[in-house]
């Protein structure tokens, strides 16, 4: 309480008794008839009389008879007039103090109590003042000043002086007693940039009467640094200025957030426009898009072209992915489904990316849609290694089919081939007859000769899975073509077939030179051995190029392949389908082996009687 | 006991001449049939059934063959009249030793028996055995 009494004091709140009022008390004779609540006493506090509106100040009736004794009235007397009681010497100077009490309505209330010594020395006028309201104010205005950590602060430029409110000297974290200077207080703002400026502000404000309101940073007298809001008005008289005041504002905590969210927000910029994701932001009701930087950066867009209708990001979008987009949105909106898609975008030089969407939908009280926000990434570098695992795995797959296939010789052609050998020269030692012997010796030598062929079939294949140092170039196909078609002359002029070539001269697909020669020549040799004997052989060889591939197609009306049958197996070693005796089952395992070296495909379409046709396909980026 | 015939269905010739020549110097039957393929037993068992008597006792059947492999007559058989599964012995003989082969033969009720080649004397013994 005395701290509070203090502040009152201090910052003058309370009117202090005027001289008029004083000589009314003092040259009254009649107390009773004076408008405010005055009462005399004698040395004991003994109320000898009061004026006519204390009745109604303590709430008693007109009728009712006061307490003989001030503290009757009161309470406790305070201790300034209890030690004036005891020492019942002269008062010269009045006093004055604060006190509470509960009134006769059950009310706490505040009074200013001055006591005024009368001349004659027998006692005392009290003048009390009705302060309950000024001091409730006075606490909320303390409460809220706690509560914003907002100081006050003021430089007396006449009579050199300054005043730092409590709650001042608490952010400069100082003591109760600490007296400030101006130059000290200069010096609790943080060296550099902060003290500079407040020193630039202040000395404007005094010279020019400018007043200022910023952020600066203090260090106080423990060394902590502090975020503080210094707000400063001028008063000047006669264009000079007089005082300086304001407020002082621990924005310390505030400050530290903001700085936090703007770290925060530059992290998360930063990371939007390194990791390739637009924001957009679309305003359902009034069908207005707002996209950030990046979105324009991913579409391709130039700011200035676009409308910022959604109309305008439909217009972007893929003519294939389109439809499955809108849909997207549409149940987005219609809260079916969370907006989380994928589709692809032409951008204006006609490029396609892969974006992947999200986004999220707002509604209002009623549930209707009336915002959409989201992101866009662009997925195209996912995408393009998503398929080069698939083909990774495609390959992987095709040598461990390749591996089988190894397993399968081994184990069949290997061992059918020496078993014969075995039974045979088993045969040989046992039986002594010389024609069957020089029978069983012939059968040996077929076996013994088949023995190797395939041994030198398998190292065809592994050469093929081994060798790493291909010669991949831009094939010509047509003279290749013409090449192979020469080196078979003979066996073409015996069957006499009729071939058509519909392959442009200049074109060229990416491969191993040999490799495409050995599968021109598997096909054409194939074609030639399964043709139909009661009809002429028609083979046409034609190509035909897309935006990715070019593709060489050799077709037949010759027997043609059960695939339903044999599909599976169609490109497997050892693999035959006719019964032909000169089938080995080797070429086109071969091819298939020489097109998934080149990255390339085989591909099959027949019909048992119609003919055959083998499409390859090679890619028109090269290899990488 | 002496087999009336047997048939050797495989697209290795000489195989079939190799093991023609053992089957009969082994006493198990002087009547050895050869099939190239699948296809080409079935098409001469089916009207058997008709004839059982007629039947080989003993089927040789290979399993890697061009046009319809040991198998896929395996599964003709299967749809076929009972008669054909009852009356022949049915041993795979082949050259493939992976598992697997083995496994999928175990598959088929009707098999007597699974032989790897070379085919030994040892192998047609047993087989007259078992005609007993």
């Amino acid at each position: 309480m005395t701290n509070n009494i203090k502040k009152i004091l201090t910052l003058s709140l309370f009117k202090p008794l005027t001289q008029s009022m004083k000589t009314k008390i003092h040259s009254s004779t009649e107390i009773k008839d004076l408008p405010f609540p005055v009462a005399f006493v004698d040395k004991r506090f003994e109320i000898k009389q009061y004026s006519d509106v204390f009745h109604d100040y303590f709430d008693f009736k007109v009728t009712d008879t006061l307490p003989k004794y001030l503290q009757g009235l009161i309470g406790e007397l305070p201790k300034s007039f209890l030690a004036l009681k005891k020492r019942k010497s002269s008062q010269k100077i009045p006093l004055s103090e604060f006190i509470s009490y509960v009134s006769r309505k059950g009310e706490l209330r505040w009074h200013k109590l001055t006591l005024y010594e009368c001349k004659s020395g027998k006692g005392y006028y009290l003048y009390f003042e009705d302060v309950t309201k000024k001091k409730i104010a006075f606490d909320l205005s303390l409460q809220a000043e706690h509560t914003a950590k907002i100081g006050s602060w003021e430089v007396d430029l006449v009579n050199n002086q300054i005043y730092w409110s409590d709650m001042t000297k608490e952010i400069h974290e100082v003591s109760e007693d600490f007296v400030p200077d101006l130059e000290g207080g200069i010096n609790f703002y943080k060296k550099g940039e902060h003290r500079d400026r407040i020193v630039e502000l202040v000395s404007n404000a005094i010279e020019n009467g400018v007043s200022f309101d910023e952020e600066f940073i203090i260090v106080t007298a423990k060394g902590n640094e502090k975020w503080v809001r210094s707000i400063c008005s001028v008063e000047m008289v006669n264009g000079k200025a007089t005082r300086i005041f304001g407020v002082f504002q621990d924005i310390d905590k505030a400050k530290s957030e903001s700085l936090k969210y703007q770290v925060l927000t530059d992290r998360m910029r930063v990371a939007v426009q390194s990791s390739n994701i637009g924001i957009w932001d679309y305003d359902i009701v009034n069908n207005v898009l707002v996209w950030d930087d990046n979105m324009y950066e991913l579409y391709q867009v130039k700011k200035e072209n676009f409308s910022g209708e959604v109309e305008a990001w439909e217009s972007t979008i893929h003519p294939d992915d389109r439809e499955k987009s809108l849909k997207a949105v549409q149940e987005a909106v219609e809260g079916k489904k969370e907006f989380n898609t994928e589709f692809r975008i032409k951008t204006a030089d006609g490029s396609v990316r892969y974006i992947h969407g999200l986004g999220k939908v707002f509604r209002n009280q009623k549930g209707e849609a009336i915002r959409m926000v989201g992101a866009n990434t662009d997925v195209s570098r996912i995408k393009k290694a998503d398929s080069r695992l698939r083909q990774l795995l495609n390959t992987t797959e095709k040598q461990n089919q390749s591996l089988l296939n190894f397993a399968h010789i081994v184990s069949h052609n290997l061992r059918s081939n020496s078993s014969n050998l075995s039974m045979l020269t088993g045969m040989l030692l046992e039986n002594t007859e010389p024609k069957k012997q020089q029978r069983f010796l012939e059968m040996i030598r077929l076996s013994s000769e088949r023995l190797d062929e395939t041994v030198v079939q398998l190292n065809e294949v592994i050469k093929i899975q081994t060798d790493h140092n291909l010669n991949y170039q831009w094939v010509p196909v047509k003279q290749t073509l013409t090449k192979v078609l020469e080196s078979i002359n003979a066996h073409i002029e015996e069957i006499d077939p009729k071939i058509n070539i519909q392959i442009p001269d200049e074109l060229k697909v990416y491969g191993v030179k040999a490799y495409i020669g050995s599968i021109f020549l598997n096909l054409l040799t194939n074609s030639l051995k399964y043709r139909k004997q009661e009809m002429k052989l028609q083979i046409d060889i034609e190509s035909k190029e897309n935006e990715e591939n070019t593709v060489i197609s050799f077709k037949d009306n010759g027997r043609g392949i059960d695939l339903k049958r044999h599909g599976d197996k169609l490109f497997g070693m050892y693999k035959t389908f006719h019964g032909n005796k000169d089938a080995k089952g080797v070429g086109l395992f071969i091819s298939k082996n020489q097109m998934d070296t080149m990255n390339a495909e085989i591909e099959v379409e027949s019909e048992v009687d119609k003919g055959a046709a083998f499409h390859l396909y090679f890619s028109n980026k090269k290899k990488n | 006991m002496k087999a009336k015939k047997v048939f050797l269905v495989d697209d290795d010739f000489i195989f079939r001449e190799a093991a023609e020549v053992l089957i009969k110097s082994s006493g198990l039957t002087e009547e050895v049939h050869h099939f190239e393929n699948g296809l080409e037993a079935y098409d001469t068992l089916i009207p058997l059934a008709d004839s059982p008597n007629q039947l080989p006792d003993i089927m040789l059947l290979d399993i890697n063959m061009p046009v319809m492999n040991g198998w896929e007559l395996l599964e003709e058989l299967k749809r076929a009249q009972s008669v054909l599964r009852d009356e022949v012995q049915i041993h795979i003989l082949t050259s493939s030793i992976a598992p697997e082969d083995l496994n999928l033969s175990k598959e088929y009720e009707f098999i007597n028996g699974y032989i790897t080649k070379p085919l030994t004397k040892a192998d047609l013994d047993k087989l007259a055995q078992g005609l007993s």
